[in-house]
């Protein structure tokens, strides 16, 4: 997907000697992001078989399906993740944003399919605003992307918590409407629509981000914010428009999650601030914005989820996964996060 | 270093005195104004929200607050202020600390099963350490949280990584380790000790600020102390003129992370137990702080006291939200409003008083 944007966009990955004289594989591999991808995938591979050597059945095509249906969840989020790291930003408002939508998903459509497609717009409208005013709060009152979000979280955490009475409200024990919990859970030609919603997902984001102005705007930000505004880029509004991606691919996410589960509970946006962040980077993607794409950030999350279910297949008690996750994340980091040499 | 002001003894003429410029220059106060607008205005925000917080006390019980409550707020606010205090030495080179809460979760844990020496089988009662089992406990609690905070600027340093990565790793990492030493929350602090480091009684840990304080105005005096603020203003600059940016970036971290053991002591003291997961919540409140205290998370910028008085500022809320009978589950969206208007307002006065002159 990233090849057939380079020869019109050349900068935000170092080419690495692709001509008669590179060797082969180097040939093969390309750009040290697509390498990345690679690895990321060679690494669910192996888990995958370790896991299928602990449990066997884990690698069977029913196994594999469930961990992939967990991995979209994540690629979900980290898809909005993807944009705003993209631009050297970083979203921390994913906790509650997805909470948020998932309960806002139930207490307007209660349950009903008739009130399925107003639930639908309005928790995505609800999400999209709501990273709107993340970016806006960014680019035009200056707050560092870290603590516009992190502020926004506790906005949002502050307004679940209190419209829903804590979770006590009547409307919020309602179940999501069978038509959105019968979209995620069935599927076409055997693959679950929740993994043909991410699919879509894939294409259409790698397309955005590889063949549109937009995209190539995205990168230019990340490279230099100044550079491209001198170049005529109006960074506010794409900014504003990143930041309202993020938002509304947490509440989509939140929506599936709860048409998977069936019902909204307190706390389970908490994890996808954690995975997102660690797919996107594990993906290949710099923190510091302007280079990676959603390819690896999707391949991120795979490798994440299943290093995570073969650690839960092993029976490896809580605070032994917390351990083994940090340290492969930083063993990553070591093999291809790092900065180069200031001198 | 050679003293900048002392000039060389040679023959070469001298430029006259740029004279002209330094009477145009703005006047001293307002230098200082500008250059710590975010300590100044953290003050007049401790100010106000002590204000606040005095009026609907006495709306709401009909005294005004007296010994009791200090004691109590300072008790309560010590861990954070720590922690505020860690994320702000690392904040400083330009870097972000999101493993605070890890570190206290850990040390935390460690301090209940160390202080009263029940970590190497000590006889007595559960809570009843002797002096000697305080003392090994502290030091043990307080070198691993230097510990953690070395791993992680080892991992920034020479691994090269982003701050923001390599200590979302290692959170979940130090979370990890301190649920396998604490599995339930539970352990027990000797008396002596929650009266030595929070007497419940007499607001004794007061004497405890002042020490941070002035801990903090002698660092900021030290070599390492200037070296912290040149690398958060410009690293190859620091380098440039001799300061050993790696070590003293590491140092950072370190004394960050004995920072945080000393938050996860206070909070043990405090609550008289330990739980592996009750400092989960200090790496962000410790970001807030820090911010509301005027911390530029661009480095370089910022002191210890501010985030003191952010962290007082945040916890003043709190209380200001609890006596004003607002509903506790609306807590964290006023928390959220009240940061973005603080940081709004810290950046818009600071390049305000800059601008001006």
């Amino acid at each position: 997907m990233a090849s057939s944007a380079e020869p019109v966009m050349p900068g935000p990955e170092t080419p690495v000697p692709t001509g008669q004289d590179a060797p082969l594989l180097l040939r093969l591999l390309g750009s040290p992001t697509r390498r990345r991808i690679l690895y990321a995938l060679l690494a669910s591979i192996v888990l995958f078989a370790i896991g299928q050597a602990v449990r066997p059945g884990f690698a069977s095509p029913s196994g594999i399906r469930a961990v992939l249906t967990i991995a979209s969840f994540v690629g979900l989020v980290a898809a909005g993740q993807t944009f705003v790291i993209l631009i050297g930003g970083i979203d921390l408002s994913v906790p509650w944003v997805l909470n948020g939508a998932s309960i806002l998903m139930v207490t307007s459509s209660l349950g009903s399919n008739a009130r399925a497609i107003p639930a639908l717009l309005l928790t995505l409208g609800m999400g999209t605003l709501v990273g709107m005013l993340n970016g806006a709060g960014i680019v035009l009152l200056g707050v560092p992307a870290v603590v516009m979000t992190l502020a926004m979280n506790g906005i949002m955490e502050g307004l679940t918590l209190g419209f829903s009475g804590g979770m006590t409200c009547a409307a919020c024990g309602s179940y999501a409407p069978p038509v959105v919990q019968a979209a995620v859970h069935d599927s076409l030609f055997g693959i679950p629509t929740a993994l043909l919603l991410w699919l879509v997902v894939i294409v259409l984001v790698s397309v955005v981000l590889s063949m549109t102005t937009f995209g190539r705007r995205t990168y230019a930000i990340g490279n230099s914010p100044r550079a491209s505004f001198l170049a005529g880029v109006d960074v506010t509004t794409c900014t504003i428009g990143l930041y309202a991606l993020s938002g509304l691919f947490s509440a989509l996410a939140g929506i599936v999650l709860v048409g998977y589960g069936g019902q909204a509970a307190l706390g389970m946006g908490d994890p996808y601030l954690f995975q997102s962040i660690a797919a996107v980077v594990i993906g290949g993607a710099s923190i510091l914005g302007g280079r990676g794409n959603y390819i690896g950030s999707a391949a991120g999350a795979i490798s994440l989820v299943t290093l995570v279910s073969v650690l839960m297949a092993m029976n490896m008690p809580e605070y032994g996964r917390s351990i083994i996750y940090g340290v492969i994340i930083l063993v990553l980091l070591l093999l291809y996060g790092r900065e180069d040499a200031e001198r | 270093m050679p003293k900048l002001s002392s000039r060389p003894p040679c023959v070469i003429e001298l430029p006259p005195e740029p004279r002209a410029v330094s009477d145009n220059r703005r006047p001293r106060w307002v230098h200082r104004l500008a250059q710590e607008a975010g300590l100044f205005l953290a003050a007049t925000m401790l100010g106000i929200a002590v204000i606040l917080y005095c009026v609907v006390f006495l709306i709401a019980q009909r005294h005004l607050p007296g010994g009791f409550e200090l004691t109590s707020t300072v008790n309560s606010t010590l861990p954070l202020v720590l922690a505020a205090v860690a994320q702000t030495l690392v904040v400083l080179t330009r870097g972000i600390d999101l493993s605070v809460g890890g570190v206290i979760d850990l040390t935390n844990g460690l301090a209940a099963i160390t202080l009263d020496g029940s970590a190497w089988g000590h006889a007595g009662q559960p809570g009843t350490g002797s002096i000697g089992t305080m003392i090994l406990g502290s030091l043990l609690v307080l070198a691993v949280g230097g510990v953690c905070g070395l791993i992680n600027g080892l991992l920034v340093t020479l691994g090269r990584l982003q701050p923001i990565l390599v200590t979302l790793a290692t959170l979940s990492i130090f979370q990890g380790i301190a649920i396998r030493v604490l599995p339930q929350p539970g352990g027990a602090v000797p008396q002596g000790y929650t009266n030595l480091l929070a007497n419940p009684n007499w607001p004794t840990s007061v004497l405890w600020l002042v020490a941070l304080a002035v801990m903090w105005w002698m660092f900021r005096r030290t070599r390492f102390g200037v070296g912290v603020y040149a690398i958060g203003n410009d690293a190859a600059g620091a380098a440039a003129i001799g300061v050993p940016v790696a070590s003293v970036r590491i140092l950072a971290y370190v004394l960050g992370g004995v920072c945080s053991g000393a938050a996860g002591l206070f909070l043990a003291a405090t609550a008289t137990a330990g739980d592996a997961t009750a400092g989960n919540t200090y790496t962000l409140t410790s970001i807030v702080a820090a911010v509301l205290g005027g911390v530029s998370l661009f480095g370089g910028r910022g002191s210890g006291i501010g985030a003191i008085f952010g962290a007082f500022v945040s916890s003043m809320i709190v209380n200001i939200l609890f006596f004003a009978h607002i509903d506790p589950l609306y807590q964290s969206f006023y928390e959220g409003v009240f940061l973005i208007a603080a940081v709004v307002l810290v950046g818009g006065i600071g390049h305000l008083l800059r601008r001006r002159y």
